[in-house]
């Protein structure tokens, strides 16, 4: 499954998407996941979908869809990278971790994705990973997160440009 | 194929799914029960110390929790494999959680028949050709870290301590943190084999009344934050007439800086998933629900394999053990909202809502989760409970205080040198937990203060270490025990900037219900922020106290009501670092940044450029001396050059610059 | 039936009421805004919250009795926790009274008369409908940026706000106010030289000309 390339245009997804959700109130914060693992955030189409797959109304749907941070309702970034503003990451230097990726990146006034949308940068809550602080989470375009410990600008920078290599060579 | 615990021994036995024996759990270990014969418990016999020490006689263990796996474990893991094969070794490779030595991440343990079981300490995928030569070749341990016994038969063994000797480790009482590093996470059969589900069992033959009792005698108060006993709060679910009711194992350990649930449901699921199994059985719910925070996925997948494991062998499901109970578990898994934790908006996610806390009363046990009587407990908590039903409460309550019985997982991080989790009796101190086991603060670094409980807890000086860590003491000083999590603080921090990080988080996390906690967050916020900059006056430090007032005692639920606590404490405790902000425009820590130059002492600076090149601003250039030197007009303080500089020619003064 | 006692006076009610309910038969009155019987469960605003005498705080709005029980509605620290509930409310509310159709029937500038909070404007008091407004007859009436409290004693009478009771400093509103001064033709100047009259040595007048000027200089 993957993201509609090229353009913003939202099919009706099939039930297969849904596969394994329960088709119940406390289903509702897997289906969101599922659509915004499909488009890459959710778009109001999106949000109806997983309202009515699960069986609740969708304002309701729509009302969690703004409420949790995981979810977002404009696009993010194909490599999304999350900054742990947990305590022990913040005494060890992670607020300026993020200020030094949004300076590098070109991200300006609270604006969270790159122009080009290929990342994005959020704050995180605490990943329970304290032993490794300060911590970057990397959530890849194939699923899989990279976790980045003892994080600073110099590995930051790095693991950018890497991204960026793979990008522009196109093989994985 | 092989014959594992959970299988019947012979054809005498008459276990199935359609027709449980109440006796299967004692049996996998004791048995065979209901008939003699030598062949089933030399069955037993062979198949457990196949589980010790593989089936090969010689076993190879790789951590995989969170931890592990953020340090390298799964590239770990296949040059074992790798290196397994081309020595053509005799070995299982196997998988575990972890211990929670944080700082020994990742680690190999290595057990073959007549050596002893050998922990090797931050391990990389280079090293592991050697370590396996050495173990189980030439037989020599001297290049582990510690050994978990000693047998003679190996060389090197008295270079190596051994772990209980250790003083992380010696002090520590794991209790429910037994399995955690030892057993293989997602096999039934090993936690049945360690002593799990006798828990259950034993519930069973008691009856719910009983089981509550039981918890009761122990002292069992949650291990949540709240520390609400409990034995009552099953007993008041027990005892409302309406049905049907549910219970809810509460994983959405939100507090930063607190993992004691994640490496729990990691490392021991099967646990959780007894707790809240017997949680049912004494309430009377026939469904559970395992709420797991976002941020923390491999928990949800343990606890969901944990759960399919427990259906397959009928500790899930219908008639489970032939006790005429039926019982189910559903997993999920939050999206990110720290009010989670909080009880009644968990009730409201789980409903498909936006997680907003109800008033209480009424209370969950009475009306929870659609209306009806739901018991939700801490994962530590259902975790104590499965082994107080096993081992029996005298054991429980025969550590802990007056008040406060048996054990609390606490997880130390910050300025120390052995980042951990771990497992001690109620009422012992904060200095040995910072000091003896988690050793302190680092080379240079002295500690200024200790934050427990999180973002709703406070911080307490350094000079408190020797207080207990219990309920009602923490309480008095101003903190709370809250999940256990402790963040020690060194001097290089700003007390004024942490209390206003947690007023960053808890503000954020508002879930916007109430105006105290919604609105009033902000404005605290604002006044620490303009302290930091060097614009606070005295008065506004009486309006910070009249508004933390307001909202600790005015919010709808304890993410407000406890919000304050770190201003409040800082106020008690560092009162002359805010003096210092506002009266001398001074951070004595050198952290608020408007307060702070940068500058280079151009005698150490080795001209590496690293700082000009990693500075955002474009603020450092070369000298005509040929020494890098800061702009102070164009410096925006972020610290980055203060980061990288090799030989630490970086260095901050007080002053705007 | 149960008995209820708030502020010593003793009702009796049935099972199921709320302390709120209670309070309205008892003839003791609390603030209250966000619930609405029957649409919203109330607990939000905070405003109601009423202790009881071992100091545990509940909203009246919401907490219902079962057996007898005795609640304090009006102590001194009940009376400044809502007083400073409601600041904070007020604080991001977008106070425009004089645009505003609602002025005349405004829980808000009802509780900040009850709690004794300043920041609403004249036009809160003002009995003229917005279409009315004095402003647009080009009578230079202050009332956009004075403290409201008089009850409007100059504008039911027939004439314009001298703002007596001195200046609201909120910024936002400041700005707002003199925006629409500017688009009604008025010069910012003028303003200031009539609100010198009665503000002249009021603490506030520095903000109150600061944001004048700003509004004044800009395009």
């Amino acid at each position: 499954m993957g993201k509609l390339e090229g353009s913003d245009e939202v099919g009706v997804l099939p039930d297969k998407v849904f596969e394994g959700v329960p088709k119940a109130s406390y289903g509702l914060l897997e289906a969101l996941r599922r659509v915004q693992a499909v488009y890459g955030y959710l778009p109001p189409e999106g949000i109806r979908r997983a309202a009515e797959y699960v069986g609740v109304p969708f304002a309701q749907a729509y009302g969690v869809a703004t409420f949790y941070h995981q979810y977002s309702l404009e696009p993010i970034g194909k490599y999304r990278i999350l900054v742990c503003m947990g305590t022990a990451c913040h005494l060890r230097g992670n607020s300026l971790n993020i200020e030094f990726l949004r300076t590098f990146l070109g991200l300006k006034a609270g604006r969270k994705t790159t122009e080009d949308r290929m990342f994005s940068v959020e704050e995180a809550r605490c990943f329970g990973c304290c032993g490794l602080a300060p911590v970057v989470v990397v959530q890849k375009p194939d699923g899989s997160n990279e976790i980045v410990g003892r994080a600073n600008p110099r590995t930051l920078r790095a693991l950018i440009e890497r991204y960026r290599r793979q990008e522009r060579g196109g093989a994985k | 194929m092989t014959w594992i615990l959970l299988d019947r021994c012979c054809e005498k036995c008459t276990h199935s799914l359609e027709n449980p024996c109440p006796d299967y759990i004692e049996c996998r270990l004791s048995g065979p029960l209901c008939h003699d014969d030598e062949r089933c418990r030399e069955l037993r016999r062979r198949r457990l110390e196949e589980l010790r020490y593989g089936e090969k006689g010689a076993k190879i263990k790789v951590p995989m929790a969170s931890c592990t796996l953020a340090m390298g474990a799964e590239a770990v893991y296949r040059a074992v494999e790798d290196s397994v094969k081309k020595m053509g070794l005799e070995a299982t490779v196997a998988i575990s959680g972890c211990y929670g030595l944080d700082f020994i991440d990742p680690w190999l343990e290595l057990s073959a028949k007549g050596m002893p079981t050998a922990i090797y300490a931050n391990v990389k995928p280079s090293d592991v050709p050697r370590i396996l030569e050495e173990y189980f070749v030439k037989r020599d341990v001297g290049g582990a870290f510690a050994l978990k016994e000693k047998t003679g038969a190996a060389k090197g063994e008295d270079k190596v301590p051994l772990l209980s000797e250790l003083g992380f480790w010696a002090k520590q009482y794991r209790w429910v943190s037994r399995n955690c590093g030892v057993v293989n996470p997602e096999s039934l059969e090993e936690y049945v084999a360690s002593g799990g589900y006798r828990g259950l069992s034993r519930a069973f033959k008691l009856g719910p009344e009983a089981t509550i009792e039981e918890i009761l005698k122990s002292g069992l108060r949650g291990r949540g934050g709240a520390g609400f006993p409990a034995g009552m709060k099953w007993r008041i679910t027990r005892q409302q007439k309406a049905t049907p009711k549910y219970v809810i194992a509460n994983a959405d350990e939100g507090d930063p800086g607190a993992f004691m649930n994640r490496l729990l449901a990691e490392s021991d699921p099967f646990r959780i998933i007894e707790g809240l199994t017997i949680a049912g059985y004494a309430v009377g719910a026939n469904q559970g629900y395992v709420f797991v925070r976002a941020e923390k996925p491999l928990m949800a997948k343990r606890l969901q394999k944990a759960v399919e494991e427990a259906r397959r062998y009928g500790l899930l499901g219908k008639n489970i053990l032939g006790s005429g109970f039926d019982f189910d578990i559903e997993v999920i898994l939050s999206a990110g909202a720290f009010v989670c934790g909080e009880e009644t908006a968990m009730i409201a996610a789980i409903e498909g809502k936006r997680a907003w806390p109800r008033q209480r009363p009424p209370y969950p046990a009475e009306k929870g989760l659609w209306g009806k009587p739901t018991a939700i407990n801490n994962v530590e908590t259902l975790a104590h409970a499965a082994t107080i039903m096993a081992e029996g409460a005298e054991k429980f309550a025969a550590v802990g205080t007056e008040k406060t019985k048996g054990t609390k997982m606490f997880c130390v991080t910050g300025a120390v040198k052995r980042v951990g989790a771990y497992e001690v009796p109620i009422g012992t101190s904060i200095r040995t937990l910072v000091e003896e086991l988690a050793g302190g603060p680092p080379e240079g670094v002295r500690v200024k203060a200790v934050q427990v409980g999180g973002p709703s807890g406070g911080c307490i000086p350094a000079s408190l270490l020797d207080l207990p860590l219990d309920y009602e003491t923490l309480q008095s000083a101003g903190a709370i025990m809250g999940s256990g999590g402790i963040v020690v603080i060194g001097d290089e921090n700003c007390m004024v900037d942490v209390a206003k990080f947690f007023l960053t988080f808890t503000s954020a996390e508002s879930c916007g219900k109430c105006i105290p906690c919604r609105v009033g967050l902000r404005v605290m916020w604002s006044i620490l922020d303009k302290i930091t900059r060097g614009e606070g006056t005295e008065e506004d430090l009486q309006v910070l106290r009249q508004l933390a007032e307001t909202v600790r005692s005015a919010s709808l639920c304890a993410l407000g009501g406890t919000a304050p606590n770190p201003v409040l404490s800082t106020l008690r405790y560092f009162m002359d670092e805010y003096l210092a902000h506002i009266r001398e425009k001074r951070c004595p820590a050198l952290v608020c940044r408007a307060l702070i130059t940068y500058r280079i002492d151009e005698e150490r600076c080795i001209a590496c450029g690293q700082c000009a090149l990693n500075c955002p601003a474009s603020a450092i250039s070369k000298t005509e001396g040929g020494k890098y030197r800061i702009d102070e007009s164009v410096c925006v303080k972020c610290g980055v050059c203060y980061a990288v500089c090799p030989v630490k020619a970086v260095y901050k003064v007080s002053g705007a610059g | 039936m149960v008995k209820v006692k708030i502020d010593g006076r003793v009702v009796e009610v049935e099972p199921g009421t709320t302390v709120l309910e209670a309070a309205e038969k008892a003839g003791v009155e609390i603030p209250r805004l966000c619930v609405v019987p029957g649409l919203y469960e109330g607990s939000s605003c905070r405003l109601c919250l009423v202790k009881t005498p071992a100091g545990r705080l509940f909203p009246s709005c919401n907490y219902r009795v079962y057996r007898d029980e005795e609640f304090l509605a009006s102590t001194p620290d009940l009376w400044e926790m809502r007083r400073v509930n409601f600041e904070l409310l007020l604080k991001f509310h977008r106070i425009e009274c004089w645009a505003c159709e609602r002025k005349s029937s405004c829980p808000l500038v009802e509780l900040s008369k009850e709690l004794l909070v300043d920041g609403i404007p004249v036009c809160s008091e003002c009995p003229l409908p917005p279409n009315e407004c004095l402003l647009l007859k080009g009578e230079l009436c202050l009332g956009m940026i004075a403290q409201s409290g008089c009850n409007a004693e100059c504008l039911v009478s027939g004439g314009e706000c001298w703002g007596c009771r001195g200046p609201i400093t909120r910024e936002d509103l400041l700005e707002r106010a003199f925006a629409r001064y500017k688009e009604l033709g008025f010069d910012v100047k003028d303003v200031v030289s009539k609100a010198e009259i009665y503000w002249n040595s009021a603490p506030g007048f520095a903000t109150v000309k600061k944001v004048a000027e700003r509004v004044g200089s800009r395009g």
